[in-house]
């Protein structure tokens, strides 16, 4: 149905802001990133030292090699976590169940940074565990470097993998499994030959988004990494080391990020487009009670991987309780280190909030009108526009930050060391997301509520006001809520974009762990999941959503 | 009340001829039924009626007012959707009130129409309920009210009833015939269901391959099909490919199938010879006294029994047929392997062409 001639003008209109943002904001800046690698460091002329250098020299390749090899283990133990967690919570009953869910997808949510400083605090130089350790004589290896990297990626993104497991496997229809069971199938082989092969794409659609996550990681290996680079770590420096900045370097290495992000883009897509068994749910599968010791191994199990991934975000609440007296930790507890940054650092505070509510507004007013371009106007424009938004996707903060120091830092938009700049940051790489969810939610909508609103008289325009948006409303929202928490706790961009006066609390946190300034930065980082721990509440306890919103988003 | 006239009203997607020269006049206060199988055009062309679709040729009138361009919201039609289409962010009352809001009616007057539709539909007392917490019984009659609500010149109905469960479909189905025949409102009523259409219609059209097949009282389409589609879409029948031979006395003439032969009458079927015979199991008869009927003997294969109804499927050389015997008592019905004798009145016959489907033998009810 179309909505008449007048309506469609607003929507190329619509169209027309769509290609816009995507020219100015994203290819503008990431042609500089392309060409800038074809720039020569020495002479400046245009050649393919960049490309050369990278492939020939073992500094680079190693990095390479490190992000690699990261991204695939941390993908294997997050796998090794989530898998079972998936199992037993959905097909036992797990006591608690419902807290454990909250909990891992807490430690999902919450910043990459927050986890690698506090295994820095238990197991660093000076971490209170390892010296624990060493006190009764065991001498454990220092976290940082790949161990570190590993550990802490693998226990924020396991969840990936449980949620999306545990959400297929709630959705096989439990005549499946009982038609397995009647023509004969033990159910070890009703395992293996049914529910494992109906979950499967869930399973690798999940450990590819780990995969694609913990290769464009920063925050991770930039405080806990030490020498170890990776290409996001490799990037950065290339960038901004004062001894022998190489932009140009950067770009290739930033080139070769997104082109490593782009295969396990194409490769998630086609797993997750290979047959999807949702169905109608008539019969959802049952949770068998556990009795004895296979109940408790089941708790357990269960117990220990989500205490273990929440342990970090426990031991940061804790310490910045602790007193202290500048970089060092005095005994007992109180307030210091938040007096401390409302005194010293307000501002940082006060940024963070009023950029991501500025970006938040833009991103949900935005989003949803390009969305709703997306699901109802298949034209040749939209359907060009649509893979153009996705760019963001493949493209790592860092890679954006670059773009954006390179492009608007001269005419004709010079917004180098302003707050719009990192405002345009948050907007831009939750975009795609927003426009998604609303596309998404239209497309759940069923198209005859709007015509029955037509048919009782009302004109195209009032029945998207009336019919439409309310029913986008509770998605729209709780879409907000969650790009508010990944703006909220962005750094691999902004660190690259910010200036005294525009510093963030995620960019505060990482400097105060550079410096040592531990209460400063437990303090702030305890701020911060706070907000992420009260927007997760808001969003499951209002709008009802499930933890597939977190994942999804 | 207002009369519907559709006139050469043509309809694409894409290659897809989805309506193809259609012509009808639906009368004032009429139940006309669309009855065809799935994708047969029928919904195609109950959402051009309210300005969902434009037709690519022809004209729709309502009443005398040519609405070619006019726009889906301005036409004043009421349509009940399959899927109810009830809005889930509003209770009934809101429902019911949307389209009144939308005329601007004053608040006291809303009220009273609501209050008035909805205890039409049986649902008064549920102004205040949401719609998830109502069946899909009681979804259906909010989009009923909803569309009464209005006074629309025209009621569509688009597979209402094709969602809800058996005996809760012949419940709301007599109270959609109710309603519209108290409001005494022209409606147009989409279903596949032919039962339906035969129970709830004033007339029916039979739709395939986007074309009308036949328009008629349930009666004639029962009765008196005009092609072998609506023969076999409408009502039970057995179909027995046959070929026409010689003229037999009385007007008759011979028809075999296989080893079978039987004698039908010749009227219409001058120059055709490959045909079907088609009887209803209802017109078989034990025994009859027409000289010309055709006498036949089966093996029973097997039974079944519906109550007022023992149909019974026989081996006829070769050929399976359905019959059925009414009122049956269980010592009427044979035991499987057995022989069963009847008789296929003359009367009973139906002949079409076998290439075209047409019905050859003309006749008056």
């Amino acid at each position: 149905m179309s909505l008449g001639k007048k309506k469609a003008d607003i929507w190329s209109l619509i169209t027309f802001a769509g290609f816009a943002i995507v020219v100015i904001f994203l290819i503008y800046p990431l042609f500089d990133v392309f060409r800038y690698s074809f720039v020569d460091k020495e002479s400046g002329a245009a050649s393919l030292s960049n490309w050369k250098e990278f492939f020939g020299r073992a500094y680079y390749m190693r990095a390479f090699g490190h992000s690699m090899f990261i991204a695939l283990v941390t993908t294997f133990f997050s796998a090794l976590l989530g898998i079972p967690l998936a199992f037993f919570t959905t097909r036992y009953k797990i006591r608690g169940s419902n807290l454990l869910n909250t909990l891992s997808v807490l430690a999902l949510l919450s910043p990459t940074f927050i986890g690698a400083y506090s295994w820095i605090t238990m197991m660093g130089r000076n971490g209170f565990l390892r010296n624990i350790f060493v006190s009764i004589g065991i001498n454990l290896p220092q976290i940082y470097g790949p161990i570190g990297i590993i550990l802490a990626d693998s226990l924020q993104y396991y969840p990936f993998i449980s949620l999306m497991l545990a959400g297929s496997l709630m959705t096989i229809d439990r005549s499946l499994e009982e038609a397995s069971e009647n023509l004969g199938a033990r159910s070890f082989k009703t395992f293996f030959s049914v529910t494992i092969p109906l979950v499967l794409p869930s399973l690798t659609g999940g450990a590819l988004i780990v995969f694609m996550m913990s290769l464009s990681n920063f925050g991770t290996p930039m405080i806990i990494g030490g020498n170890y680079l990776v290409l996001p770590t490799l990037a950065y420096n290339m960038f901004t080391s004062e001894v022998g900045e190489s932009p140009g370097m950067a770009s290739t290495v930033s080139i070769i990020l997104m082109m490593c992000a782009a295969v396990v883009i194409v490769l998630q897509t086609w797993a997750s487009s290979r047959r999807k068994y949702a169905s109608m749910l008539v019969n959802r599968p049952i949770q068998k009670s556990l009795k004895g010791i296979k109940s408790f191994l089941a708790h357990l199990v269960c117990y220990f991987i989500v205490g273990f991934s929440t342990l970090p975000l426990g031991v940061i609440v804790f310490y910045s309780f602790r007193n202290t007296s500048g970089p060092v930790f005095k005994p007992g507890f109180g307030l210091d280190s938040y007096r401390q940054i409302f005194y010293d650092v307000g501002k940082t505070v006060i940024n963070s909030f009023v950029y991501s509510f500025v970006a938040v507004i833009l991103i949900a007013f935005v989003g949803t009108l390009i969305g709703f371009v997306i699901a109802r106007k298949r034209n040749m424009a939209v359907r060009i526009l649509d893979p153009l938004l996705m760019i963001p996707y493949i493209v790592p903060g860092t890679v954006l930050g670059i773009g954006f120091i390179v492009a608007f830092n001269r005419k004709p938009l010079y917004l180098a060391g302003t707050a719009t700049i990192i405002i345009l940051t948050y907007f831009i790489r939750r975009l795609p997301y927003s426009v998604r969810s609303a596309a998404s939610i239209l497309k759940q909508i069923d198209p005859a509520l709007e015509e029955a609103g037509i048919n009782l008289g009302s004109s195209p325009g009032r029945t998207f006001r009336t019919i439409t948006l309310p029913l986008m409303k509770s998605g729209i929202i709780s879409g907000a809520i969650m790009s508010w928490v990944t703006s909220m706790n962005e750094l691999s961009a902004s660190i690259l974009l910010y200036v005294g006066k525009t510093m963030t609390m995620p960019i505060k946190v990482y400097l105060s762990v550079a410096d040592g300034y531990f209460g400063t930065a437990s303090a702030m980082s305890t701020i911060l999941l706070v907000v992420t721990g009260v927007s997760m509440f808001i969003v499951t306890k209002y709008f009802n959503r499930g933890s597939d919103t977190f994942i999804a988003s | 009340m207002t009369s519907i006239k559709i006139s050469g009203v043509e309809k694409r997607f894409g290659d897809l001829l989805a309506l193809s020269d259609i012509n009808l006049e639906i009368k004032e206060g009429e139940f006309f039924t669309l009855l065809g199988p799935s994708g047969c055009g029928k919904t195609t062309l109950l959402r051009t009626i309210a300005g969902f679709y434009r037709q690519d040729k022809g004209d729709i009138w309502l009443g005398d007012e040519l609405i070619n361009d006019v726009p889906a919201y301005k036409r004043n039609t009421g349509m009940v959707f399959q899927n109810y289409a009830v809005f889930p962010h509003m209770t009934v009352f809101e429902n019911v009130a949307y389209g009144l809001k939308v005329r601007k009616l004053p608040a006291k007057e809303i009220e009273t129409k609501v209050a008035a539709a909805l205890k039409s539909v049986h649902l008064s007392g549920y102004e205040a309920r949401t719609p998830d917490k109502l069946s899909g019984g009681q979804q259906q009659r909010v989009g009923l009210a909803r569309a009464m609500a209005i006074e629309p010149r025209v009621l569509l109905f688009d597979e209402p009833l094709s969602n809800l469960d058996a005996k809760l479909r012949v419940e709301m189905r007599d109270e959609i015939r109710a309603v519209q025949k108290a409001l005494g409102i022209t409606a147009v009523y989409v279903t596949h269901d032919q039962e339906e259409a035969l129970v709830i219609s004033d007339r029916i059209a039979v739709v395939n391959f986007g074309k009308i097949q036949q328009v008629g009282m349930p009666w004639d389409i029962y009765k008196d099909p005009v092609n072998l589609f609506v023969a076999t879409f409408v009502g039970k029948i057995n179909a027995l490919d046959v070929r026409l031979g010689e003229n037999l006395p009385g007007g008759m003439r011979k028809a075999t199938a296989g080893s079978i032969v039987f004698a039908v009458p010749a009227a219409g079927t001058e120059g055709c010879v490959e045909a079907v015979l088609a009887f209803r199991p209802e017109d078989i008869v034990e025994t009859t006294s027409d000289a010309n009927a055709n006498r036949l003997a089966g093996v029973l294969k097997a039974t079944s029994f519906l109550g007022t109804v023992a149909s019974m499927e026989l081996d006829l050389l070769g050929q399976s047929i359905v019959i059925e015997r009414h009122r049956p008592k269980k010592a009427d019905i044979p035991a499987i392997g057995e022989t069963v004798e009847f008789a296929i009145p003359t009367e009973a016959c139906l002949i079409f062409d076998k290439k075209s489907g047409r019905r050859l033998d003309a006749r008056g009810l």
